[in-house]
């Protein structure tokens, strides 16, 4: 139920994320912050999980600040929010108290969603340096 | 991928603690030395001005200080500490020092039982803003890469010091 609840924030900041660029001036370190002090300040009081699913949203708001070119549509966005969220949820023994392990979490997210675009589209043996360098198709 | 061995690091040290729980003091040397190479690489392909290293190293450093001294001295936590600092900086700063400004606040999330004192912080926090300015191509607009260059630094300093993670 737990990661149910992780996937349904973290979509909803994803998408709301993606929104908050597309509609405001705010830059993506602006968005980032706006989701990240939402979440963190009314998350942890409506729900006894609420801090674990602040750190999702905190997570997939670092993922929002992906280039256009990495997350071309909602669907990448939604696959990637998901990735994230899931990672964040079940990683959370992993590099306990390391800061930017979050960030990690989503960066991961990212590359995993390009990488199963690049194989779905395509067979291509340099998909991680097409990936990791942003080589244009 | 010799100088993108840095920015790799956490991945790495995730795969670690997933398959390697017994991970010992002679592989974390091994680790060490590699980081080693891989800024010598980035140093040496780069060669970036010394004062723009030190601009960078600063602001991420305000980053790193500031969210830590909400974080845990005013008891705000790293993630309401991490969104006000990079609030703050989407005010007041270009886009560029926002970034490095919010990479500093990445670093100062780290948890006050790695860094027991503020000066461990700051050099970690330097460190961050350095990997900013040596792997400025690396992941561009992935997002989490901030984070990630954050989490090098932080690891970087935890095993230079024989910290755990």
């Amino acid at each position: 139920m737990g990661a149910v609840f992780a996937l349904i924030m973290g979509n909803f900041t994803g998408l709301l994320g993606s929104w908050l660029r597309s509609n405001t001036s705010l830059s993506s370190v602006g968005v980032s912050s706006v989701l990240t002090l939402g979440a963190g300040i009314i998350l942890p009081w409506i729900s006894s999980q609420g801090y674990v699913m602040a750190l999702v949203c905190t997570s997939v708001s670092y993922v929002v600040m992906s280039d256009q070119k990495r997350l071309t549509n909602q669907s990448d966005l939604i696959m990637t929010s998901s990735i994230c969220s899931l990672l964040v949820y079940y990683g959370q023994n992993l590099l306990v108290g390391v800061g930017g392990r979050l960030g990690t979490f989503a960066a991961i997210s990212v590359i995993v969603t390009g990488i199963l675009k690049k194989l779905k589209n395509r067979g291509d043996k340099d998909v991680y340096d097409n990936i990791c360098c942003g080589r244009e198709d | 991928m010799r100088r993108q061995f840095v920015i790799l690091l956490p991945a790495l040290a995730i795969c670690i603690q997933l398959f390697l729980p017994s991970f010992l003091l002679n592989g974390k040397l091994v680790l060490s030395i590699l980081v080693i190479i891989s800024i010598y690489a980035n140093l040496k392909e780069l060669k970036p001005s010394i004062k723009q290293l030190f601009l960078t190293s600063l602001i991420s450093v305000v980053g790193g200080v500031g969210t830590f001294v909400l974080a845990n001295n005013l008891a705000l936590g790293p993630v309401i500490a991490s969104g006000l600092i990079g609030l703050a900086g989407a005010r007041l700063l270009s886009e560029e020092r926002q970034f490095q400004l919010y990479l500093g606040a990445f670093v100062g999330m780290t948890a006050a039982f790695h860094f027991t004192t503020i000066i461990p912080l700051i050099f970690a926090s330097a460190l961050g803003g350095i990997y900013w300015e040596l792997l400025c191509e690396s992941w561009q607009g992935v997002g989490g890469r901030l984070g990630t260059l954050a989490a090098s630094a932080v690891l970087t300093l935890l095993l230079i010091t024989g910290g755990s993670f």
